[in-house]
């Protein structure tokens, strides 16, 4: 049932105050254990801010007030005419006016004021309906005048970054070098095209092994979104072997860690895996009672190695092969929650284009993965096995094994970490041959990550990594990175 | 003596508002009615649900209520849900909800909005469909 809710106007512009006042005492509640004076001076602004909006509401309601005074003195001039040529008539207006609108009379009758003639017409006050209406219209008055600029329509193209600068006794990445270094400076884009169309494009300028600065697409995918369960991509994308390649990109400081582990690293990086496909990728999750299912299946040019590096073939293949593969997860809620698992398998023909003919290797690769990701922990373990065949030397069947662990402790700003690397690959097999970094090795780091504020973070790490067959040597590192996103 | 009345007053909002965060109810509000159950919910504002047959959904935080919010539906901290969206967006090309100042900017963006769907403290009035009180 409708109620007389609503004050008269001038109680409109107090009930207003009192909501900016509200909503100022609660917007900074959350920040208030911040630097206290900048915290002071912002909330002063906002307070200047309020007052200006006060006023300018308080100009809106006058100004409403004074339409409302004009109409009602037509209606009243209007009912005084009537009123004289009908007798009887002003009494029953009068008298329908102190009606309250409900169901019974849900259309706000307008006051009638004086019956007679020359007398100034009184203003009663406003119908609650039309009171309600005006407070509404208000209201999105101030939500357009308070935040505009992030209304949530109208955020258009977003585009978001991250960049990493360094310092160390090696490069964390090409440990030839030593020194200061930069990394990279990674654009993102994420433009918003409609309701099912998503893109996702990422741009990269990062320092190679040769010490150039070079620029590369990294990720550019369109996709479709049938549903929640699922969506296809096209385009370039991170192959979605295990947990770390998809979870993690290029932008350090998204990960705890300083770097990623060396086997899972991009391809330009001296990763060993085919860290990007271009190609066809089906993804989505599925709730399962209380857990979700995620999944992950794809198909895409086969990879070639040039240069000793593994290259995506962004332009698509010359010897017709594909890359296939899927990935099954299942993330715990519950006590479990944040416990994810997940098992995948990819097949690829890689050809060597190192020597001449071209060697190609059937890549078979079978992974493991469990993840525990909450408030105050992120630990990972992953897993991957190769069984490699030549079928070019018949030299048969390869078995080659990478995985790590790495356990991380959130304990505020400072999150302690430890990782255990491992790669053991068989020199036999002419897809880690071919590879400058096939080299097996492993490797201990113990660091630290001192988040800075909430965009920026500072890490340190000490590691020893030890190469065990094609060299056999060992280097310790101190690394130093600031790690930024925006 | 001019700078600290205002500082006193804003100290006195400040505690008075955070008072009625802790206090208060939350109400989960969408531009139409809609079924989301709390699992619902909680996957909605963390971009794993985005359709509701073929509604698209829009999430929008109500800065004002967030930290009710996240303690009560998502159970993470602030610097989690804002790294969580960073992996999110990051990983699948979604953006992460808009963000509003108040309820009343809540409101007026889940009445305005198709398949918007925000929360507030204040029990919500006309021209949107209340999904759940917590």
């Amino acid at each position: 049932m409708r109620t007389t809710r609503y004050a008269p106007t001038t109680c409109a512009r107090a009930w207003l105050s009192l909501a900016l006042a509200t909503s100022l005492g609660l917007t900074p509640t959350a920040h208030a254990a911040e630097d206290d004076k900048a915290r002071i001076t912002e909330l002063e602004q906002k307070l200047d801010e309020s007052l200006k909006m006060i006023r300018e509401l308080s100009n809106k309601v006058e100004a409403l007030e004074a339409r409302e005074a004009q109409r009602t003195s037509a209606a009243g001039a209007a009912a005084a005419g009537t009123a004289a040529a009908a007798g009887t008539a002003a009494a029953a207006a009068t008298a329908s006016a102190a009606v309250p609108p409900g169901p019974a009379n849900p259309t706000p009758t307008a006051p009638v004021g004086a019956a007679t003639p020359g007398a100034p017409p009184v203003v009663g006050p406003p119908a609650p309906a039309d009171t309600g209406a005006r407070l509404t219209h208000l209201e999105e008055t101030v939500s357009q005048m308070a935040n505009a600029p992030q209304r949530a329509e109208d955020r258009g193209m977003a585009m978001h970054g991250f960049a990493d600068v360094g310092a160390g006794t090696h490069n964390a990445q090409f440990p030839k070098y030593q020194g200061a270094d930069i990394a990279e400076l990674d654009f993102f884009l994420t433009p918003q095209l409609g309701a099912r169309t998503r893109a996702l494009f990422e741009l990269n300028f990062e320092v190679g092994a040769d010490g150039e600065v070079g620029v590369d697409l990294e990720r550019a995918q369109i996709g479709y979104q049938f549903s929640d369960s699922a969506t296809i991509w096209l385009g370039r994308f991170h192959t979605p072997y295990g947990y770390y390649n998809t979870a993690f990109h290029h932008g350090q400081w998204i990960a705890i860690s300083l770097r990623r582990t060396r086997f899972l690293e991009f391809e330009d990086h001296g990763g060993t895996m085919p860290a990007h496909t271009v190609g066809l990728w089906l993804t989505g999750s599925q709730r399962l009672g209380e857990q979700r299912l995620t999944y992950d299946a794809w198909i895409g040019n086969s990879q070639r190695i040039t240069g000793g590096t593994i290259d995506m073939n962004n332009a698509g293949v010359t010897a017709g092969s594909t890359m296939f593969g899927g990935n099954i997860g299942l993330l715990m809620s519950g006590v479990l929650d944040g416990l994810k698992v997940g098992l995948d398998a990819f097949q690829t023909r890689i050809e060597n284009q190192d020597v001449a003919p071209s060697q190609f290797t059937q890549v078979q690769s079978y992974g493991a993965y469990v993840v525990y990701d909450t408030d105050r922990w992120e630990d990972i373990a992953e897993w991957h096995f190769f069984d490699n065949t030549d079928l070019t030397g018949h030299t048969g069947t390869h078995h080659s094994d990478a995985g790590f662990v790495q356990i991380g402790y959130r304990g505020g700003r400072f999150t302690p970490y430890g990782r255990y690397e491992r790669g053991s690959f068989n020199q036999s097999d002419p897809y880690f041959a071919a590879q400058t970094s096939g080299n097996s090795y492993d490797r201990e780091a113990l660091g630290v990550r001192f988040d800075i504020d909430l965009s920026s973070a500072l890490k340190m790490e000490f590691a020893e990594t030890r190469y065990t067959d094609r060299y056999l040597t060992r280097y310790g590192e101190a690394l130093l990175q600031y790690a930024i996103r925006f | 003596m001019s700078r600290i009345a205002p500082k006193l007053l804003l100290a006195t909002a400040l505690f008075a508002g955070g008072a009625a965060v802790r206090a208060a109810d939350l109400y989960i509000i969408c531009n139409s009615q809609i079924s989301l159950d709390q699992a619902g919910v909680r996957e909605l504002f963390l971009g794993e649900k985005q359709f509701v047959g073929a509604l698209k959904l829009v999430p929008v935080d109500n800065s004002a209520a967030q930290s009710l919010f996240l303690g009560r539906v998502l159970n993470m901290s602030a610097e989690r849900y804002s790294v969580a969206w960073v992996k999110k967006s990051f990983r699948d090309g979604i953006n992460p909800p808009g963000v509003v100042g108040s309820d009343a900017e809540a409101l007026a963006s889940v009445r305005r909005i198709p398949g918007a769907c925000s929360y507030v403290t204040t029990p919500p009035a006309t021209g949107v469909a209340v999904i759940g009180r917590l």
